[in-house]
């Protein structure tokens, strides 16, 4: 169940120019909170900005967790001024957690840029509870916004590399990179990243008829279910409901549910 | 010293002045994971229409400076899925209920109001005569929203009144010049109190793909930005009206509420601020019973209308 409580920012730095982890100390989130979910941050009191920011749970530890941002508009910006030993308000945890079914044959992760943020929890799950550390595509603008690598590799992960400038791995998409990677009936690919990425992830694991679930994005203002601003078109033929909640019904999705072609 | 917070909206008895707004409170049930809903004066449920509805193609939300556009466009479960799944945990929690009801008639609003009182799905109605979001309502010319026109809004109201015994408030739109016209239309026909606000018409544009940030290209503004604004329109329905007033429009904090109270309100309702703070509409009757301690004040409706100008 999803609960609200400052929490004590234990540490916060940059690991690349404008991107930061930021963990918090908070052991009933920790105790409750599953790969994939999501909590709604309280940037800063008063009324501006008006609404929480959601972000992924990075990675879960025994006393906290951590979060992994990008900052991009002036919610993230006044975040990442906030320093350690500062108390956040935090909401959560919110959200549907990816799936963790055992009987795959293979496990492959796609992240483009930020989308990265939630999968370092998920692979340790994999590890820990299934004993298979995912192979994990890692895609980014350049070089240096390939984040993370470290930790997968201190899990045991295969990590594939693709940049849109060539300046690590191969210059191409995340979403090339999978397809070389054969994904087939068997494998479960788990995506999150820019709607396009997802979008065409989506459609080399249907060609393949690989499982995929993606994290999905939307505004949000309530982050649990209530405003139904977040909504995504549902594929009707798959799911009863026109319009599902990203906060609620997901953020996690199998993607046969989602209506591509609005994106 | 003990204080009455207990208020009666046009024969609707609340035990505290406090509500929350249509459509910022859903059913109830996702915030009584953070509160027990029971403490609210009343929970006013998103409006119900005859059939389900979708509601608008996303985007549909933003976020503004002190507030938020959205254009959700009344999703809604529809009246048959409220009564069979949604009413039951309200009824258990002991919760008031103001139902909200939305209609492209008179005649489904009565219908509406009809089925509501039968199965014992609300203790008054709110009849939403006032959303942007829907269909024709973009433009205020022509007076698209019922609400607009002083002479629709009572056609409905009487059709509703016709229909139940239950309390009925009408709410209406500050998309307007004069909200005095509808309220006293509203009051007229028979109506048992007003709501005010709705969220006032806007929309963005995003510079850079030269494109509108709503897919409906317009929304309703909601938030603190409209405090003001809603304020006033309270203040001059007061002044004129005969029947309460539930007052909103941007309210955070009791002392928020003191000021729609002491400009003529009734009741208040939390709208957006609940989907920052989930528990903010608890705060804000803990607030008001603290104010009448520290004004000594023993019965909260000494104060309705009561600004010393
Ligand atoms: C479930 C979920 C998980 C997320 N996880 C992460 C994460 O782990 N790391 C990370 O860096 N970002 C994440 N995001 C995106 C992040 O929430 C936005 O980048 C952030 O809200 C932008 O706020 P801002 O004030 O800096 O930007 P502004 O552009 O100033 O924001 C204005 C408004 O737009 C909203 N907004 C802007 N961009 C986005 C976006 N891409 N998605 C959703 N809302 C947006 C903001 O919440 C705010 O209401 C996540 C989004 C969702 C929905
Ligand atoms: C996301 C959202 C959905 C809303 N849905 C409804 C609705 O279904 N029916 C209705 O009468 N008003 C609806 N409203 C209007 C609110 O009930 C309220 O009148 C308005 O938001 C002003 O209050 P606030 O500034 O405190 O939010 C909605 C408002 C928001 C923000
Ligand atoms: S953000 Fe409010 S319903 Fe999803």
């Amino acid at each position: 169940m999803p609960y609200i409580a400052d929490c004590r920012i234990t540490t916060h730095q940059e690991v690349a120019p404008e991107h930061y982890r930021l963990v918090v100390h908070a052991p009933q989130l920790a105790k409750e909170a599953q790969p994939g979910q999501f909590c709604m941050l309280q940037v800063r009191e008063g009324h501006y900005p008006f609404l929480r920011r959601p972000m992924s749970i990075e990675r879960i530890f025994a006393d906290g967790v951590s979060f992994l941002y990008k900052v991009v508009g002036e919610g993230t910006r006044m975040l990442s001024g906030m320093s350690q030993g500062q108390m956040l308000n935090v909401q959560g945890p919110l959200g549907k957690p990816f799936p963790r079914e055992s009987g795959f044959d293979r496990y492959i992760i796609t992240a483009g840029g930020i989308g990265i943020a939630p999968f370092p929890a998920l692979a340790d799950a994999l590890k820990r509870e299934l004993g298979k550390a995912p192979e994990v595509i890692i895609a980014a603008r350049t070089e240096r916004f390939l984040l993370c690598e470290k930790d997968f590799r201190q899990m045991g992960c295969k990590v594939h590399f693709a940049t849109d400038d060539g300046s690590a791995g191969e210059k191409a998409f995340a979403s090339e990179v999978l397809k070389r990677l054969s994904p087939a009936a068997g494998t479960v690919v788990y995506a999150c990243g820019p709607m396009p990425m997802m979008k065409a992830t989506h459609a080399v694991c249907a060609a393949a008829g690989a499982v995929c679930y993606a994290s999905l994005e939307a505004e949000m203002a309530c982050g649990d279910g209530v405003c139904l601003g977040c909504v995504v078109e549902a594929n009707v033929e798959v799911e009863t409901e026109r319009m599902v909640r990203v906060c609620k019904d997901g953020p996690v999705f199998d993607t046969q549910l989602i209506q591509w072609e609005s994106y | 010293m003990g204080v009455n917070l207990q208020v009666n909206v046009g024969g609707l008895i609340m035990k505290n002045p406090v509500t929350v707004a249509s459509g910022t409170f859903a059913y109830g049930q996702e915030y009584d994971q953070y509160f027990d809903i029971a403490q609210l004066g009343a929970v006013t449920v998103k409006s119900l229409s005859i059939q389900p509805r979708a509601g608008n193609r996303p985007p549909r939300l933003v976020e503004t400076p002190a507030g938020m556009l959205n254009a959700i466009g009344l999703q809604n479960v529809g009246i048959d899925a409220y009564l069979r799944d949604k009413l039951p945990y309200l009824r258990e929690k002991g919760c008031t209920i103001i139902g909200n009801i939305y209609g492209h008639a008179p005649e489904e609003y009565a219908e509406l109001a009809r089925r509501l009182e039968a199965e014992n799905g609300a203790d008054a109605i709110e009849a939403n005569l006032s959303c942007p979001n829907v269909h024709d309502a973009r433009t205020v010319r022509g007076g698209a929203l019922v609400a607009q026109a002083p002479e629709r809004v009572a056609e409905y109201t009487r059709a509703i009144k016709a229909a139940t015994k239950l309390p009925v408030f009408v709410k209406l739109t500050p998309n307007i010049i004069d909200i005095v016209e509808p309220a006293l239309a509203a009051q007229e026909a028979g109506a048992d109190g007003v709501a005010l606000i709705n969220t006032l018409l806007g929309m963005g544009i995003n510079p850079e793909t030269r494109r509108p940030i709503l897919r409906n290209i317009v929304g309703g503004l909601s938030g603190p930005a409209i405090r003001p604004v809603a304020l006033k329109m309270v203040w001059d329905a007061a002044k004129h009206l005969r029947i309460p007033i539930i007052g909103m429009g941007g309210i955070c904090s009791a002392a928020d509420a003191m000021q729609f109270i002491l400009a003529g309100a009734t009741a208040v309702a939390v709208g957006s601020y609940s989907f920052r703070q989930p528990d903010a509409a608890l705060r804000v009757i803990q607030g008001l019973e603290a104010y009448c301690q520290r004004h000594q004040v023993e019965d909260i409706r000494q104060l309705i209308g009561a600004m010393e100008a």
